[in-house]
């Protein structure tokens, strides 16, 4: 396994209180395998990508236990020097917002180059020449010309297309793409994600694709990770998860997708708010808003538990999966 | 760029001719410009009336002026009425105000960035209450009570430094009235750097940044520090005309004869000549400082494009 996450928990501690950002995640990525983690605003999947790539704000942010394990060794004893030579090297990050998370004031030539001036101790010729290469990689027209011009003077699919590339420059074995699609037009969107998925299959990085749109991962993800209130509530290979779900969240989540057939219908909705991470409700956090709700999941917190009924790898944080599954 | 720099400097004729024909006219109805030459007396008539055709003040104001821009354009600033050229009295005050003004905007540089940026990064933390508790006393302490009390401590109780510059003013013994004059603009800008750091640190290109594996002094000074800078870079740039000009105070109190030096004894003496020829000057200095500051704007931030 490229990358194991295992039980890992986030804190953020602030004047009103602690907030329980991430309460025991697990999860891993395979080399070449794309797992998708799907989840609410709130519900600990940045927070973990960001414990992930030890980008983590501490404080207030922090780490009060879990391993992150990374080609064989846990990144989380390390020190920040060790970790800094990973980051953009080794596992790289692509963020929401290209505009604002590209420097304004540097050209896009310079924050390319960055990365190979710095982890490769490469000339800043030379480190201009890569740019451009990378420029052309991600189809950017007019490579030459356009390294030297600033962020703001490229549209919005390009600019995610140069957040693509500066992650990709060093040629990284684990990509974790953060929303990459949110911030653009629908039809950009599309292109941006075929971009990443083939890039992805050809240099067999494992990619951690974190959304709230299911419309992406069906198309590129292999596995599929929800994310509520800081835990994994449901994990399964993406096509089981369409098929059936094992976890009332999860349904949910498939029955708020607007369908072409149901037009004119009233939309799905999960009832209810995201909790409070200040005070998760006991037991199963996510009852509150579950149509299936029993008086046991007030009081007892589901474990992942393993879907022996399917002959893949899935698991399902819910008492009552076996229900949901045949539901 | 050519073209917006050509403008600006268009843009600079009619407020210099504002600024100085205002001046130029405030000095005028100050008083009587020959009232002063006869010593204590009042000028008998015929003393005064040939005076006046000697000067040239029987003629209207506005010829005055247009004569008087006339001699500027070719270097000649007049006379004052001890009969010392005014150029010359230029010669010795500027060359003095420029050194002055030179450490003070080092100190701002220097002290007043470094400052920002500790306590900006440690936002919260003693170290930033302290510097921020102390830019407020040196704020709302006037510059003449800091002057003063640094010039007792430190001229005349501990005499580390001569309590009165010398007529010469080398750099050396300008260094305690550069930072006296420097000071409240150094408070300004250490707040201003503060700000600007803690507001950016959290920005998505410094986390970007952080993502990609630059080591923290790289991230600081090319990804936080350039794009924080670009408010206090106008504002420095602004100070730059303002203690050339604003430097009264402190000339006075070190006994420095410089350019606020004069200004202010023109004043007193109702030398017209020399206040309008330095404000005249000093004008000059403003615009272009100010013109330099907009360009380093747009060499700071390139989304500001001057066509």
């Amino acid at each position: 396994m490229l990358l194991d996450v295992h039980d890992l928990h986030v804190e953020f501690h602030t004047r009103d209180g602690v907030a329980r950002a991430v309460n025991g995640v697990s999860y891993g990525v395979d080399e070449g395998e794309t797992l998708a983690v799907l989840g609410e605003s709130g519900s600990g999947k940045s927070v973990t990508a960001q414990a992930i790539m030890g980008i983590l704000d501490v404080p207030p942010g922090r780490i009060t236990g879990g391993e992150v394990i990374f080609k064989g060794r846990d990144l989380l004893p390390l020190k920040e020097e060790q970790r800094r030579k990973v980051r953009g090297a080794e596992m790289a990050m692509i963020f929401q917002d290209a505009l604002s998370s590209l420097n304004p004031v540097l050209s896009v030539g310079d924050q390319l180059g960055e990365m190979f001036t710095v982890h490769r101790g490469m000339s800043k010729k030379d480190a201009r020449a890569k740019a451009v290469e990378l420029m052309d990689r991600v189809r950017i027209p007019a490579a030459r010309e356009r390294v030297r011009q600033y962020p703001h003077q490229f549209s919005g699919g390009m600019r995610q297309r140069i957040m693509i590339a500066m992650a990709l420059a060093l040629e990284p074995a684990l990509i974790i793409a953060d929303e990459p699609t949110t911030a653009l037009d629908v039809t950009v969107q599309a292109q941006v994600m075929e971009l990443l998925a083939e890039l992805q299959r050809e240099y067999r990085m494992g990619l951690i694709l974190i959304t709230h749109d299911l419309g992406v991962v069906a198309d590129v993800a292999d596995r599929i990770a929800v994310m509520y209130a800081g835990r994994i509530v449901e994990s399964a290979p993406v096509h089981d998860i369409y098929k059936a779900p094992a976890h009332p969240y999860t349904r949910g989540l498939l029955d708020s997708i607007p369908r072409l057939d149901q037009k004119g219908r009233e939309l799905y909705a999960i009832k209810g708010l995201p909790p409070n991470l200040m005070d998760i409700p006991p037991g199963c956090a996510f009852h509150p808003r579950c149509p299936m709700a029993r008086d046991v999941c007030r009081t007892d917190e589901p474990p992942l538990y393993e879907v022996t009924e399917s002959e893949t790898d899935r698991g399902s944080a819910c008492h009552f999966w076996r229900e949901c599954l045949h539901g | 760029m050519g073209r917006y720099v050509v403008r600006r400097l268009l843009q600079m004729i009619p407020v210099f001719v504002g600024a100085t024909l205002l001046i130029f006219l405030m000095v005028n109805v100050m008083g009587d410009p020959i009232a002063g030459l006869c010593g204590e007396r009042r000028c008998d008539p015929a003393t005064a009336a040939q005076l006046e055709k000697e000067f040239g003040l029987d003629k209207p104001v506005w010829q005055q002026y247009l004569t008087y821009m006339g001699n500027v354009f070719t270097g000649d600033f007049g006379t004052a009425f001890n009969g010392q050229e005014v150029t010359e009295l230029m010669a010795t005050a500027f060359p003095v105000t420029i050194r002055l003004t030179v450490i003070a905007i080092l100190f701002e540089i220097v002290v007043g960035i470094a400052l920002g940026v500790v306590t900006g990064l440690r936002r919260g933390r003693p170290v930033d209450t302290g510097v921020l508790l102390l830019t407020l006393v040196v704020i709302s302490v006037p510059t003449f009570v800091t002057g003063l009390l640094l010039q007792l401590l430190l001229g005349v109780k501990w005499g580390w430094i001569r309590p009165s510059v010398s007529s010469e003013a080398p750099f050396d013994e300008l260094i305690l009235p550069g930072l006296v004059l420097a000071s409240v603009s150094l408070a300004y800008v250490t707040r201003l750097t503060r700000t600007s750091i803690a507001e950016n640190r959290r920005s998505d290109y410094v986390r970007t940044a952080v993502a990609k594996g630059l080591p923290r002094h790289r991230v600081i000074t090319r990804h936080l520090l350039r794009t924080s800078l670009i408010p206090v870079v106008t504002f420095i740039g602004a100070d730059i005309g303002f203690l050339m000009g604003g430097a009264i105070v402190t000339e006075r109190i070190f006994n420095i004869h410089g350019v606020g030096y004069q200004i202010y004894q023109g004043i007193l003496r109702q030398n017209t000549q020399t206040v309008v020829g330095f404000v005249t000057v000093l004008v000059l200095v403003f615009l272009v400082a100010n013109l330099v500051v907009d360009l380093l704007y747009a060499v700071l931030d390139p989304r500001i494009r001057y066509a």
